[in-house]
C-alpha cells in the first residue's frame, strides 16, 4: 500500500510538474507560417534587432498542408504565406484580418500590376512576397530543337526524359493552354477535352516532382522539365545550359502573398513585418536568396544587371500570364483524373 | 487426471488471482497511450469517412457514404492492389535475406552478437530520409553504381535505375530489413541447440531439421518481422516520391495527397486510411484464428 501511495503521489508531481510548465503568453513575438526556402534568416534577424519582436518561423510545402494546420486551429498565427488562389479561398471565407495600411506604409513600392488583382480585387488583406511563374526548363546541350512551348516538350522522342511538378492542378492547367483555355476552365466539358492530350502526355514523363524538380535535371537524368521559375533560376545560375522558357501557350503566373489570420494574437506585430519586408533594401535580400520575381519595384532598382538578367526571374517581352481563381470542388475531378492517368502510365 | 493436470497450472492460478489496483497503476501509462494515440485517432477518423469535404480543408459534418463508394472506384481499387504487391515482394525480399543474417547473428559467439547487432542498428542514426536520399546519388545515370560498372565494362551505356520500381522495391527492402532482421534474431538467440541436435541425432537432415524444428521454433519471429515489414511498407510513400519519381502512385501516396496535396479531400483520405485499418483488423483475425486452431 506505501509503495502505492509513492506512485500516486509521483504520477501528481509528474502532473503538477507539466502544467507548471505551460509556455507564458510572450507579448513581443510574431508566429510566421510561410514556404519552406522562402524567408532568408537574416531578414528575420534583422527584423528581431530593429523592433525586439520574436519571429517563430514554421515552414509548409503546399499551400494545403498550410490550410491543414490552420484549419486545426492547434497553433495561432499572426503571418500566413499563401498563393493567390488560396488568398481568394481564405478571404471567401473569412478567415482574415483586414490589413491597415497606414501602419504600411511601405506598401507604395510594389508595383501596380500586383496590386488589386482578382484575387483580393479590393487590396484589402494582402502584401506580395514574391512572384513567379511555371514554365519550361531545356537543357540546351541535349536538346537542340527549339522548345516553344507544351506541345513542344511532350513529344515522342522525348520520353523519358521529363521532369514536371507533382500538382494535379498545374498538369490540367498546362494541357488546357494548349487547347487555348485559360486555367481556371476547369468544369467538366473541359477535363474531358483535355483527357487525350494528358493520355498522351504522361506516359512520357520520368519525374514528377514538386519540391525539388531541379534535382533531376541537374543529376542529367532528366533534359526537359516544367518547372517553378525560381528551379529554373537557381539551374540558370548553376549551368547557363539550363534555358528557361515560357510557354507559348500561355504559362501560370502565381503570386505568395503575406496575409494576417483573422485571429492573430499580434495583428500589430504582423504588420510591422509586412512593412519591413516592403523596404527596398530588405526586400533586395530575399531576391538574392531566392531569385523568384520581385513585385517590389524600389528594391528592383537596387538589384545587380546580372540578377535582373536572369531570363526565370525577369522572363523578356511580354508573356501570356495567368493566376489560378480558387475552383472549390472542382480540385476533386481533376485529382482524379491525374491519379487515374498516372495508374495506367 | 485431466483435472489434476489442470489444477498444478500456473498459469490457470495466475489469471485468476485479481489483478492489484499497483498492476492497475503501472498499466495506466499503457491504457493512456493506447487510447489517446491509437483509439481517439481511429475514432476521429472514422467519423471523418462519413462526413463532407470541407472548402479549406477540414471536414463539413454531414453524413455521406460516398467517400466509401469513391474508395471502391476501379482507379484506387487498383492502386490498392498494386501497394499491397509492392508490400508483399518487399517482406518478402527482406525474409529472405533477414533470416540468414539474424540465423547467424543469434548463433554467433556473444561479444561479435553485440558487434553484429550493432552494424544492423548503426544506420538508424541517420535520417530515414537522408539515407534514401543517399539511394538516388548511388543509382543516378551519372551515379557512384553506373560509373563503376562503366569502369569495369560491364555496361556500356548507363544503366536506368532510379526512378523505376526496382528502386522503389529497393529502397523499401533498405529501409525495412532491420525490422525482419531483429525480431527473428530475438526468436533464434531462445532456440535451444539441444533440440537441433536432437532432430539431427534422430535421422533428419539439414534440410529437414531446419524446416520441420528451426523454422517452427523461430516462427514467433518470423511472424513479427512480417507484420513488422509488410504494415509500415505498405503506408510508406517517401520512398515511392524520391526513388520512384512519383510515377506510380502508391495508396500513401493517394492518401498523402488528400490532405496536402491539391485535392485537399480529407473525408475521402479517411476513408482510405479506414479502409486499411479495416484490411489489417481482419488480416490479424483471420492469420490469429488459424494460428489457435493449428495449436
Amino acid at each position: 500500500m506505501k509503495r502505492t501511495l509513492f506512485f500516486v503521489a509521483l504520477v501528481l508531481a509528474a502532473t503538477v510538474a507539466s502544467t507548471g510548465h505551460t509556455k507564458q503568453a510572450e507579448p513581443k513575438e510574431i508566429n510566421l507560417f510561410a514556404w519552406s526556402e522562402y524567408v532568408p534568416q537574416g531578414v528575420i534577424d534583422g527584423f528581431t534587432a530593429e523592433t525586439g519582436i520574436h519571429v517563430n518561423y514554421e515552414t509548409f510545402a503546399s499551400n494545403e498542408e498550410m490550410l491543414a494546420k490552420l484549419v486545426s486551429g492547434a497553433q495561432k498565427y499572426d503571418l500566413l504565406q499563401p498563393s493567390e488562389y488560396t488568398v481568394e479561398a481564405l478571404i471567401k471565407e473569412g478567415r482574415l484580418y483586414p490589413v491597415d495600411w497606414s501602419k504600411v506604409p511601405n506598401f507604395k513600392n510594389i508595383g501596380k500590376e500586383f496590386k488589386n488583382l482578382p484575387h483580393d480585387p479590393e487590396q484589402k488583406y494582402s502584401v506580395p512576397w514574391m512572384a513567379g511563374s511555371v514554365g519550361i526548363v531545356v537543357n540546351s546541350e541535349k536538346v537542340t530543337d527549339p522548345v516553344k512551348g507544351f506541345n513542344d516538350v511532350f513529344q515522342p522522342k522525348y520520353s523519358g526524359r521529363i521532369v514536371v511538378l507533382d500538382d494535379a492542378r498545374e498538369i490540367v492547367s498546362w494541357a488546357l493552354a494548349t487547347v487555348g483555355k485559360g486555367p481556371n476552365d476547369v468544369g467538366p466539358q473541359s477535363l474531358e477535352q483535355v483527357k487525350p492530350i494528358l493520355t498522351r502526355w504522361l506516359p512520357m514523363v520520368k519525374v514528377y516532382d514538386s519540391d525539388s524538380p531541379k534535382t533531376a535535371l541537374l543529376n542529367g537524368d532528366v533534359d526537359l522539365g516544367v518547372v517553378w521559375s525560381g528551379e529554373a533560376a537557381l539551374l540558370y545560375v548553376e549551368d547557363k545550359k539550363f534555358q528557361y522558357v515560357l510557354p507559348a501557350e500561355g504559362a501560370h503566373q502565381f503570386l505568395d502573398s503575406l496575409v494576417i489570420p483573422k485571429d492573430a494574437p499580434n495583428p500589430d506585430g504582423a504588420m510591422a513585418f509586412m512593412n519591413y519586408i516592403l523596404r527596398p533594401e530588405i526586400s533586395k535580400l530575399i531576391s538574392a536568396d531566392f531569385p523568384y520575381t520581385n513585385p517590389n519595384l524600389e528594391a528592383r532598382k537596387l538589384l545587380s544587371p546580372k540578377e535582373l538578367a536572369n531570363p526565370a526571374s525577369y522572363p523578356p517581352g511580354n508573356p501570356k500570364l495567368s493566376g489560378f481563381l480558387d475552383i472549390g470542388d472542382l480540385a476533386v475531378p481533376i485529382d482524379k483524373l491525374i491519379t487515374d492517368l498516372k495508374a495506367k502510365g | 487426471m485431466r483435472q489434476d493436470l489442470t489444477s498444478f497450472d500456473g498459469g490457470t492460478a495466475l489469471r485468476q488471482r485479481p489483478a492489484s489496483a499497483m498492476a492497475w497503476l503501472l498499466m495506466s501509462p499503457l491504457f493512456v497511450w493506447v487510447l489517446a494515440f491509437v483509439v481517439a485517432p481511429t475514432l476521429i477518423m472514422l467519423v471523418y469517412s462519413v462526413c463532407e469535404r470541407g472548402t479549406l480543408g477540414g471536414v463539413v459534418f454531414r453524413f455521406t457514404w460516398a467517400n466509401y463508394a469513391a474508395v471502391l472506384d476501379p482507379t484506387y481499387l487498383n492502386i490498392l492492389v498494386r501497394s499491397v504487391l509492392f508490400s508483399m515482394v518487399t517482406t518478402l525480399a527482406c525474409l529472405v535475406m533477414g533470416y540468414p543474417v539474424a540465423f547467424y547473428i543469434g548463433r554467433a559467439p556473444e561479444a561479435r552478437r553485440n558487434l553484429l547487432l550493432m552494424l544492423v542498428m548503426i544506420p538508424f542514426w541517420t535520417s530515414f530520409l537522408i539515407r534514401t536520399y543517399a539511394w538516388v546519388t548511388i543509382l543516378k545515370s551519372k551515379g557512384l553504381l553506373n560509373s563503376l560498372l562503366l569502369q569495369v565494362g560491364m555496361i556500356s551505356q548507363p544503366f536506368e535505375m532510379l526512378y523505376t520500381p526496382g528502386a522503389v522495391i529497393l529502397g523499401l527492402v533498405y529501409t525495412f530489413l532491420p525490422f525482419m532482421i531483429l525480431p527473428i534474431y530475438t526468436s533464434v538467440e531462445k532456440l535451444d541447440n539441444a533440440l537441433v541436435e536432437a532432430a539431427f541425432d534422430l535421422g533428419a537432415g539439414p534440410l529437414r531439421a531446419f524446416s520441420k524444428v528451426i523454422v517452427p521454433m523461430t516462427s514467433p519471429g518470423i511472424a513479427a518481422g512480417i507484420l513488422l515489414v509488410f504494415v509500415p511498407a505498405l503506408g510508406l510513400y517517401a520512398v515511392n516520391d524520391i526513388l520512384g519519381g512519383g510515377k506510380v502512385d502508391m495508396i500513401g501516396n493517394i492518401i498523402e495527397n488528400q490532405f496536402k496535396g491539391s485535392a485537399r479531400n480529407w473525408p475521402f483520405g479517411a476513408a482510405l486510411g479506414m479502409t486499411l485499418v479495416v484490411a489489417f483488423a481482419a488480416a490479424l483475425w483471420y492469420t490469429g484464428r488459424r494460428q489457435n486452431r493449428a495449436a
